[in-house]
């Protein structure tokens, strides 16, 4: 591309020499043959072309800025008749004209002629081409045709006088030339671009478009026949200066109109400006309403749209939220008045701002006191305070004031979500438009921040239901696989887990000494902290069960390594139960935890040692506190261990409880573990009915057969098994 | 639903809760604003009646545990009263007792804090 332009330019370079070599013999012989003559002009023809051709290959197709364009052109125009004044101003011989022809009298009259007329070529070849931009610049039907047409007829009648001598005038160029003009004519109404100008761009159009009028009239009065630029250019080429007088002559039309043109639309650029940036404000606003994965970044667009869309001087989004945000519709929210203080009702966070500090708003708007926010809130209407300082509201308002505010309302099909504000410096700033414009705006936003927030929702909702499952998982894996085999004693466990995830626990333990250990507990709370606290519970157990044989060392030891690690508000409740499979000896510790249910014969009793819940407290007290309670299993008792879940199975309001569960177990009492587990369970289910289990449910159940053979002979207790 | 409803009442120095239906993992967080706002303003003598609770669990119970510290860090307490025996098994089990001052009524509560006051 660069080498092409090197050669255009290179090439007139030497055309330029060649056809001054041409004019210099020309001067001193009368070659006065038509081949010279014709040869001259394609010369000039020839210049001009490749001039045309730099020219173009110059800018790639970037976008044209037309009022850019048109002050350039003007500069250029300036250029180019102070360089004409200066070169014809010049001490020369001028011209001889001897049978319509023209011979320079000196060499300097031929030196400027070539130089002047280059000038004035190369002007007329970036005017044809601004003329073309603009024309162009925003098309409409037929407004290429148009255009071409006149570049055909200007082009015919600049070919047209290739025949002709300086100084004769042909019957055929001057049809063509009035057709040339008539088609510029039609061409200067392709003024579109004006149109699109902002306010300044305009008053700037209306200035260039002026001076490029009287401009292009003083350019041609100097290219006149009388004038010795005239006689130059038509020394030089008389094509060139055809070309170059007709497209001034249009240029000086279409800028004429321009001018005119641009004189009517000025009154209503404001106008046409402020629905151009409507528009595309609140276009952009509705694909904002799409983005709105980041609330900041939405809210922030909103105040910068507003504050362009009505020329604010400062502006700022407010979101507004009931006091609970977290409790369900139809729940009765008691709200505490005196223990919550003089608060207003609702809460107010200013969540974007622009050009003013948060101070100055609390102090606008005060929290404290009636406001401009509460009327809004409650009228639901946008409201215009057209002077700020003539108004009540704002009595004792120690920042300076704005001299006007709009204060609009955000809302959605919950109510309101929001309220936006708008001020402006002068008093009457804002104009109905305005209002208009900031509600419909309002409306937009309120929609995206509805949106947005309820895309946070539901990916919050997603993330809790994952987390859920991971907390199920994880139980899951916590609990015992299977419950351990013994020939003198039969258990059976179950744990049902509620439909979010609950810190129920259970475990088994081989201990040394054929001793087997039973631990049933409960994790304060639910979902994944449950779950967590559980899984160290476990660890805990796994850790130290097998160092104690004490139930009640246990617990205190455990006690203490949680103390460490759990929340203030959370604590652990568990039963341990250490049961000599030799001698039938089961040693209960209870710390919080339901008491176990024991059954021994036809006595039914809860075992309910002392004992506080893990986490409750730490030292002396938990220890102080701990019992242990030693009972030896005769053949046949049932033990049964379980969390909250089954006594405070619930329905209508009425508890399964410990009565219903000591009558149930003692009448099924004689049946195996397993029997007893699925009896239980099943009764407490049959119990809720279709209401939802809120707690988790377990059950382990423990049946004493009697010891083996060998360890009868050993203890020597004559009971026999009979089942 | 499960329907919980706290009231407040002031005697003197004395700060009265009065707690009414199911104190559970979802209306806890009601419980622990009440606390909440009471500690903000620094009033720390606290009396919670629990007359009218029907249902305690052990988030509920846990409510009580996150602010005795600091309540009794600043001088102040909270004592319990008015429970129902079912109410009351559930503070007992966990050994409550040995942590809390729990009265048979109100008013005693209430003298207790004004014998320490005096």
């Amino acid at each position: 591309m660069k080498i092409r332009r090197v050669i255009y330019i290179g090439g007139a370079f030497l055309l330029v020499m060649v056809k001054f070599a041409f004019d210099v013999i020309g001067k001193n012989i009368d070659i006065g043959g038509v081949g010279f003559q014709i040869l001259r002009e394609l010369l000039a023809i020839a210049i001009f072309v490749l001039i045309f051709l730099t020219l173009e290959g110059e800018r790639g197709r970037r976008a044209l800025n037309p009022i850019r364009t048109v002050g350039f052109l003007l500069l250029a125009l300036a250029g180019v008749l102070v360089a004409a004044l200066i070169l014809t101003s010049m001490p020369a011989g001028g011209f001889d004209a001897k049978e319509l022809g023209l011979i320079p009298l000196d060499y300097p009259t031929l030196f400027i002629a070539s130089l002047l007329s280059l000038i004035i070529g190369i002007f007329a070849v970036v005017v044809l081409r601004a003329l073309r931009d603009l024309i162009l610049h925003i098309r409409k039907k037929g407004t290429r045709r148009t255009l071409l047409a006149w570049i055909v007829v200007l082009l015919a009648a600049t070919a047209s006088t290739v025949m002709l001598k300086p100084l004769d005038v042909g019957v055929l160029t001057t049809v063509l030339g009035i057709l040339t003009i008539i088609a510029g004519i039609a061409n200067s109404f392709r003024l579109h671009w004006i149109v699109y100008l902002t306010k300044r761009e305009k008053v700037y159009g209306l200035v260039y478009g002026f001076f490029l009028f009287l401009g292009f009239i003083g350019l041609n009065v100097l290219l006149s026949q009388g004038f010795l630029a005239g006689r130059s250019l038509l020394y030089y080429s008389h094509p060139a200066q055809e070309f170059a007088q007709l497209t001034f002559y249009c240029a000086n039309i279409y800028f004429g109109m321009a001018f005119v043109s641009t004189l009517f639309h000025i009154p209503t650029a404001d106008a046409f400006e402020r629905k151009r940036s409507e528009v595309t404000s609140l276009s952009s606003l509705g694909k904002l309403v799409t983005q709105v994965l980041d609330f900041n970044e939405l809210v922030d667009t909103v105040t910068t749209m507003t504050m362009q869309v009505c020329e604010a001087k400062s502006c700022w989004l407010e979101i507004i939220r009931a006091p609970e945000e977290g409790t369900r519709g139809g729940e009765q929210v008691q709200t505490l008045p005196e223990v919550a203080g003089s608060g207003p009702p609702y809460h107010v966070q200013v969540v974007a701002l622009k050009n003013i500090t948060r101070g100055e708003i609390e102090d606008l708007v005060p929290v404290t006191r009636k406001s401009l926010r509460d009327a809004v809130m409650v009228e639901r209407k946008p409201l215009l305070v057209d002077d700020c300082a003539s108004d009540p509201r704002f009595k004792g308002t120690a920042t300076k004031l704005p001299g006007s505010i709009v204060v609009v309302p955000l809302l959605s099909h919950v109510g309101l979500i929001g309220v936006l504000y708008a001020t402006k410096e002068t008093a009457y700033g804002f104009v109905k438009d305005d209002l208009d414009l900031i509600s419909a705006f309002a409306d937009q936003a309120s929609v995206a921040i509805e949106n947005s927030n309820l895309i946070k929702k539901s990916i919050e909702r997603e993330r809790l239901l994952k987390e859920i499952m991971v907390a199920q998982e994880m139980q899951k894996k916590l609990l015992p696989q299977s419950v351990p085999q013994s020939d003198v004693l039969q258990i059976d466990a179950v744990s049902t887990p509620a439909f979010e995830v609950g810190g129920d626990y259970y475990d088994f333990m081989e201990l040394e000494g054929d001793r087997l250990g039973i631990i049933v507990g409960d994790v304060s709370g639910k979902g994944v902290s449950a779950a967590f606290y559980m899984s160290e519970v476990k660890g805990i157990f796994q850790a130290l069960g097998r160092m104690y044989t004490s139930p009640r060392e246990f617990m205190i030891s455990a006690n203490a390594a949680l103390a460490g690690s759990i929340d203030k508000h959370s604590f652990v409740s568990l039963i341990y139960g250490i049961v000599d499979l030799a001698t039938g000896s089961l040693v209960i510790s209870r710390a919080g935890h339901c008491p176990m249910l024991y059954v021994s014969g036809n006595s039914v009793a809860y075992i309910r040692p002392t004992g506080m819940g893990l986490g409750l407290t730490t030292g002396e007290l938990f220890g102080n506190a701990m019992e242990e309670h030693t009972l030896t299993l005769r053949e046949g008792d049932v033990c049964l261990f379980y969390t909250d879940g089954v006594t405070e199975a619930r329905h209508d309001g009425d508890e399964f409880g410990y009565d219903r569960l000591l009558a149930l177990v003692q009448r099924i009492r004689h049946k195996s573990a397993s029997e007893i587990k699925n009896e239980v369970l099943q009764t407490v289910q049959n119990f809720t009915g279709n209401q939802p289990t809120h707690d988790d449910l377990t059950l382990v159940v423990l049946k004493w057969l009697g010891s083996r053979p060998e360890d009868r002979e050993r203890t020597s207790i004559g009971d026999t098994k009979n089942e | 639903m499960s329907e919980f409803k706290i009231a407040h009442r002031e005697n003197d120095t004395i700060n009265i809760l009065e707690l009414k239906g199911y104190l559970d993992a979802h209306t806890a967080p009601k419980l622990e604003e009440a606390f909440q706002s009471l500690m903000s303003t620094r009033r720390f003598n606290i009396v919670v009646n629990c007359r009218e609770l029907s249902y305690i669990s052990s988030a509920g119970l846990g409510v009580f545990m996150a602010f005795i510290e600091d309540i009794r860090k600043n001088n102040g307490d909270i004592k319990l009263s008015n429970m129902s025996p079912k109410v009351y098994n559930v503070f007992d089990l966990l050994g409550f007792p040995l942590l809390y001052e729990i009265v048979p009524d109100e008013s005693e509560a209430v003298k207790k804090f004004s014998g320490k006051a005096k």
